[in-house]
């Protein structure tokens, strides 16, 4: 699978040379955290001061934008994504702040916590019910990591999101 | 397709059940990391098959939808 780890290669250099450290997140994020499933899904959450100069480094790569806003981006180039989550809110760039190295075939990355990236998980969930692959994640990952979870954290994305009684329901799944 | 089911079963369960997710995960149902494995070679070696089966996967052809960007 020379293309998708080279293409991970190659935005790792690139952020490198953009002075920016951003985390993973999305589907190769909760591979990462140990629920392993096929997924091309290249997400990082980005500072939001790197937004401009990761922009125009992508554009030199070949990649068109879809799409760009405050709060996200999304890039294509022939079959290959990537799509950019900026933070620039105090959580966000908590998370970001706090996101662990991994050491991995493709080069030092740096992925978000597992309680992070549920968060970040609901959050597409809530802005597009039909992805409800974010939801079979999310239920995944609390499966997995039930024993270790900081629920304070998971209640506060929850609660932000009007979803409490989604928590409720995978905590009583769970036998939390 | 992976459905709110199948987490409620057990493993062999899952196991036995996974024909219904061919079409949606290329085969592959979701499943805990295998002890002292890296799931990020896990993840390699699992697209290195996926790949193969299917080479070319669907690009995005819309932006991220919502507008509920509260993180």
């Amino acid at each position: 699978m020379p293309n998708l780890v080279e293409q991970i290669r190659e935005a790792l250099s690139m952020f490198a040379l953009a002075n920016t450290q951003p985390a993973l997140i999305g589907g190769l994020a909760v591979a990462a955290h140990s629920v392993v499933r096929a997924t091309k899904d290249i997400d990082f959450l980005l500072e939001a001061e790197a937004a401009d100069r990761v922009h125009d480094a992508l554009l030199r790569l070949g990649y068109q934008c879809i799409h760009r806003s405050e709060d996200a981006a999304n890039y294509v180039r022939g079959t290959e994504g990537l799509d950019l989550l900026y933070a620039h809110r105090p959580l966000a760039r908590h998370l970001l702040a706090q996101a662990s190295q991994r050491d991995t075939p493709m080069g030092r990355l740096r992925v978000i916590s597992v309680e992070g990236l549920i968060g970040f998980k609901l959050q597409g969930y809530v802005n597009d019910p039909t992805r409800t692959r974010d939801l079979e994640d999310i239920r995944a990952l609390v499966k997995i990591h039930r024993a270790s979870l900081d629920m304070t954290q998971l209640h506060e994305y929850f609660a932000l999101f009007d979803q409490h009684k989604l928590l409720m329901e995978l905590v009583a799944e769970n036998g939390h | 397709m992976v459905t709110k089911t199948h987490f409620a079963l057990n493993e062999s369960a899952i196991a036995a059940d996974s024909s219904t997710v061919l079409v949606r995960e290329a085969g592959v149902p979701y499943r805990p990391q295998r002890a002292n494995e890296d799931p990020i070679a896990e993840w390699i070696s699992l697209m290195e098959v996926v790949q193969i089966l299917c080479p070319v996967w669907p690009v995005r052809d819309k932006p991220m939808l919502g507008n509920q960007w509260k993180l």
